[in-house]
């Protein structure tokens, strides 16, 4: 194909030596990432399956890896595609508008918050796609927020329980990161961190400067190295456009191939209507739209709903039945409440040196200096400071909100858009009864009624934002910035089914089964009952790992057992369930009882004893 | 600000016994002249050229055997196979198309590499794209555009009695400039329909979403483009990659009578959080 050049072509044509072209074309590419070589069973309609999992995004993604792998029956239902990254996914920001979940939702109160491309995904892998894939843990404190500070909620869970799990994911995805990381539960990252963009030097220079610590090079599901298939990171900055290199983990990567590889079947581009209940007050299974718009049902002898904030309330709330009138499970009414989404502000600042922000991943380097409560301050819990890294697009955007720019004013700046370096604010914002999701008047083009959100902040979390960004935009201050502007905005979902001991209060138990009914299961960020301000997508899919092995050790008994009558213990840990190419297994040991002159090691193995 | 020199009607270079525009007033917006940006340590304007910004020589578009096969098809149908206008009438498109001119100027671009925007907007608004929420004070996104339109007309007329087409580009930018203030003089029947500040927002998001996706915008500003396999090897000290190039900067100003190369926040004066919509982390 021919288009029109600008002039400077005899320079810029081939100043690599033509990497790319070669005999076989195609052959230097990355991609495709992996190719299945398993075809994928496909079950009739009149098959009861064990598993049906609604949402086959980071918790749902995880989930049925681990039911397909332990030997159950599982069906996931995704209202998106099934991507195929290499012919899908471009390297574009305008190009990958397909990757988010667009349909209508009608946003409001008195902060409304955005949806689409802000957090919401659509297709197989679900947000896990387009996260910058920031992943830090959860502190301890996020567990026990209440008690700690009289606001907020606790967790029926403590980070105890799912610290088995975040090391377990954090090898599985697998997470790069420096080797000691200090906040919350110190831990390091088995996986070396990244190299640093400008950005990340923006913030390692501003923080330096202040005397706070600043992590680089991670934590993020970013492979710094080659892993199993999937390439290093080759730092073109379209992580939230959808990672093309197979670098980024996304579910769909990391654990989907798997789940197909032992038997599970995604029905992509299936909307579901509704969770049936049964006259024993069990589900049943699920009415779903398939990809040609005919209404089907699919029967299975558990249902998890893995839809993130917003489509799992609605997907209750639009299941409602006689007992259930005002949504399936919803006897406490708590359902759709207490929604949460994180300060997201973007503080951009102007250096006087180019900083051209577009390369290296968003997600680089962080601080979590600022994450617990500190009562010097008139506010309780904290915030952290990320690096992000713009594309022009959503630069413009930004400079639209924090300059106001507009005309000739927005050609100028972003004519400077290499001098701008841009730091993410995420504060805790607490969850308020008043923060929810219902159903809309208007329908989807299946006839549903759509979501409709209504978002606010409380003093707690006016207090926190402006301390926090004052805080953030004084790093960038420090770090040499000539000119600090900031664009208010929120990130991330959570709540709105969440968990708790009190069945009054909260609508599924610790783990994620609904207080109402025994088999059906909710398992995504819509059942956390606070936020911290850590990126939630390491949580949803640890959370949704120890769910797993809840389900797998409960065997039949998840179907039998009567409602409320949930053993308190942590299930046994499966290590064994993890994908093939996780790493993480450890050196080489002999095992004590093999005869060591019969593997010709002699004494050698003796101090090598596990 | 001012409209005073009235002597510079100019085919440029100008004629060396006119007197020079000043730096304070520059070329007044009803000549072709003032229509342009200007050089500010020179005081000349800048003319119309292929590729206006800080980076000449630097061409996204040159690299593009160095992309994916799937980029390549989605950018190069953007360059080559703008989308027809479907969606708005004649006389709208007329007026969106005037609208769009003030809100993201292209007069210093040649016309063989202006991007068309009203295009895509169009394409977007026939295809019913939408970002996948919308705010309970807001009409859908078409209706939106099309009341949007009718008091842009109702503004124009209100203060200088004239169709906003009609008017010269600082007048237009008078009128468009007190919905970005959130202090419209007209059509309040129309602002009871939606939020004037989320007007502005989808109509400024909707034109910089067209325009910056564009592979002539990325050469102006200097961004790498798509990166797909290749990568980057040069992340820190704003090095540009070898096949980058670097900046060369000079003194760049929208037209001096150009209220809009002022920066003050979205309903300035209005007690109103604006927050973003994009995805950042």
């Amino acid at each position: 194909m021919t288009t029109p050049h600008t002039s400077g072509d005899a320079v810029m044509e081939s100043p690599l030596a033509g990497a790319f072209d070669g005999a076989t074309p195609g052959a230097h590419m990355l991609g495709p990432i992996q190719t299945l070589d398993t075809p994928m069973r496909r079950y009739g309609p009149h098959d009861e399956v064990d598993y049906v999992i609604v949402g086959v995004g980071s918790a749902g993604g995880v989930l049925i890896q681990r039911l397909a792998r332990a030997g159950f029956r599982v069906v996931g239902f995704d209202a998106g595609p099934f991507w195929d990254t290499e012919r899908d996914w471009v390297s574009d920001e305008a190009g990958s508008y397909n990757l988010y979940w667009n349909d209508l939702r009608i946003t409001g109160g008195s902060e409304p918050l955005a949806f689409g491309a802000n957090n919401s995904g659509k297709g197989v892998g679900g947000g896990s796609v387009h996260w910058a894939g920031f992943t830090p843990r959860f502190h301890p404190s996020d567990f026990s927020v209440y008690s700690d500070t009289g606001l907020g909620a606790d967790w029926p869970i403590s980070y105890q329980d799912v610290k088995p799990y975040y090391e377990l994911l954090e090898l599985e995805i697998p997470v790069a990161g420096p080797s000691y990381y200090p906040w919350g539960d110190p831990h390091g990252y088995a996986y070396g961190p990244h190299p640093m963009g400008g950005v990340g030097d923006v913030l390692i220079n501003g923080c330096t400067k202040l005397g706070i610590g600043v992590s680089i090079g991670g934590p993020v599901a970013i492979t710094s190295g080659s892993h199993g298939d999937r390439p290093h990171c080759i730092y073109r900055g379209f992580c939230i456009q959808g990672c093309k290199v197979g670098a980024k983990q996304s579910t769909l990567i990391s654990h989907v191939p798997d789940a197909i590889r032992h038997g599970a079947e995604i029905r992509a581009n299936c909307m579901v209507a509704r969770v049936n209940l049964g006259a024993d007050g069990r589900v049943t299974g699920v009415t779903y739209f398939d990809p040609d718009g005919n209404l089907r049902e699919q029967h299975a002898k558990v249902v998890i709903v893995s839809g993130y904030s917003i489509e799992t309330p609605r997907l209750l709330f639009n299941s409602a039945c006689p007992g259930f009138e005002q949504g399936l499970a919803n006897s406490s009414g708590v359902l759709g409440k207490y929604l949460m989404a994180q300060a997201g502000t973007v503080v951009l600042g102007r250096f006087a040196a180019p900083i051209r922000m577009y390369k290296a991943p968003p997600a680089h380097a962080l601080t979590e200096e600022f994450y617990e409560t500190d009562p010097a301050r008139d506010f309780v819990r904290g915030f952290a400071i990320q690096t992000v890294g713009p594309l022009p697009i959503a630069f413009a955007k930004q400079m639209m909100v924090a300059k106001g720019a507009w005309g000739w004013g927005m050609r100028k700046v972003m004519m400077d858009y290499n001098h701008w370096a841009a730091l993410g604010f995420l504060g805790e914002i607490l969850p308020w009864e008043d923060n929810r999701v219902e159903l809309a008047a208007e329908t989807d083009r299946h006839g549903l009624p759509v979501a409709k959100i209504t978002f606010g902040l409380h003093d707690n979390d006016k207090k926190l934002i402006k301390w926090g960004v004052d805080k953030t935009m004084e790093v960038m201050y420090a770090a040499g910035a000539e000119e600090v502007v900031r664009e208010p905005r929120y990130a991330h979902l959570i709540g709105g089914a969440r968990m708790g001991n009190d069945p009054r209060t909260s609508v599924v138990d610790g783990f994620g089964r609904a207080h109402d009914i025994p088999n059906l299961f909710l398992c995504d960020g819509s059942i956390f009952p606070t936020q911290g301000s850590a990126n939630p997508g390491l949580t949803i899919q640890a959370i949704a790992a120890r769910t797993a092995d809840y389900l797998i050790a409960q065997g039949a008994g998840v179907v039998n057992r009567p409602p409320r009558a949930v053993p308190a213990a942590n299930p046994p840990l499966r290590r064994d369930l993890s994908p093939h190419s996780t790493a993480g297994r450890g050196m080489p040991r002999l095992k004590s009882k093999t005869p060591k002159a019969k593997l010709g090691l002699g004494g050698l193995a003796a101090g090598n004893r596990g | 600000m001012s409209l005073t020199n009235k002597t510079q009607d100019m085919p440029l270079p100008p004629d060396p016994n006119a007197p020079r525009p000043t730096i304070e007033s520059g070329p007044p917006a009803t000549t072709p002249a003032g229509r342009l940006p200007i050089n500010t340590r020179t005081g000349q304007p800048i003319q119309p050229r292929p590729q206006p910004g800080y980076y000449p020589g630097f061409s996204t578009l040159s690299q593009q055997k160095f992309w994916d096969e799937a980029t390549r098809r989605v950018v190069l149908a953007r360059v080559n196979n703008p989308p027809p206008i479907r969606f708005f009438t004649p006389d709208e498109a007329r007026l969106m198309r005037a609208v769009i001119e003030r809100v993201l100027p292209q007069d210093d671009r040649d016309e063989a590499h202006r991007v068309p925007i009203l295009n895509y907007i169009d394409d977007r608004l026939y295809h019913n794209r939408i970002d996948g929420y919308r705010y309970e004070d807001m009409p859908p996104d078409r209706e939106a555009h099309r009341l949007g339109l009718q008091a842009i007309e109702r503004i124009a007329q209100t203060m200088y009695g004239q169709p906003f087409i009609a008017l010269p580009p600082d007048q237009q930018e008078r009128v468009l400039k007190t919905i970005h203030d959130v202090e419209p003089p007209a059509a309040h029947d129309i602002w009871r329909q939606m939020s004037i500040q989320r007007y502005w927002m989808l109509l400024v998001q909707d034109v910089v979403d067209a325009y910056y996706a564009h592979p002539y915008a990325w050469d102006e500003i200097g961004f790498g483009g798509p990166a797909y396999p290749r990568g980057y090897m040069r992340l820190e000290g704003g090095k540009p990659e070898p096949w980058e190039v670097a900046e060369q900067r000079y003194e760049w100003s929208g037209p001096l009578w150009a209220v809009s190369n002022e920066y003050g926040p979205i309903g300035a004066g209005h007690e109103t959080i604006t927050p973003g919509q994009e995805g950042t982390h």
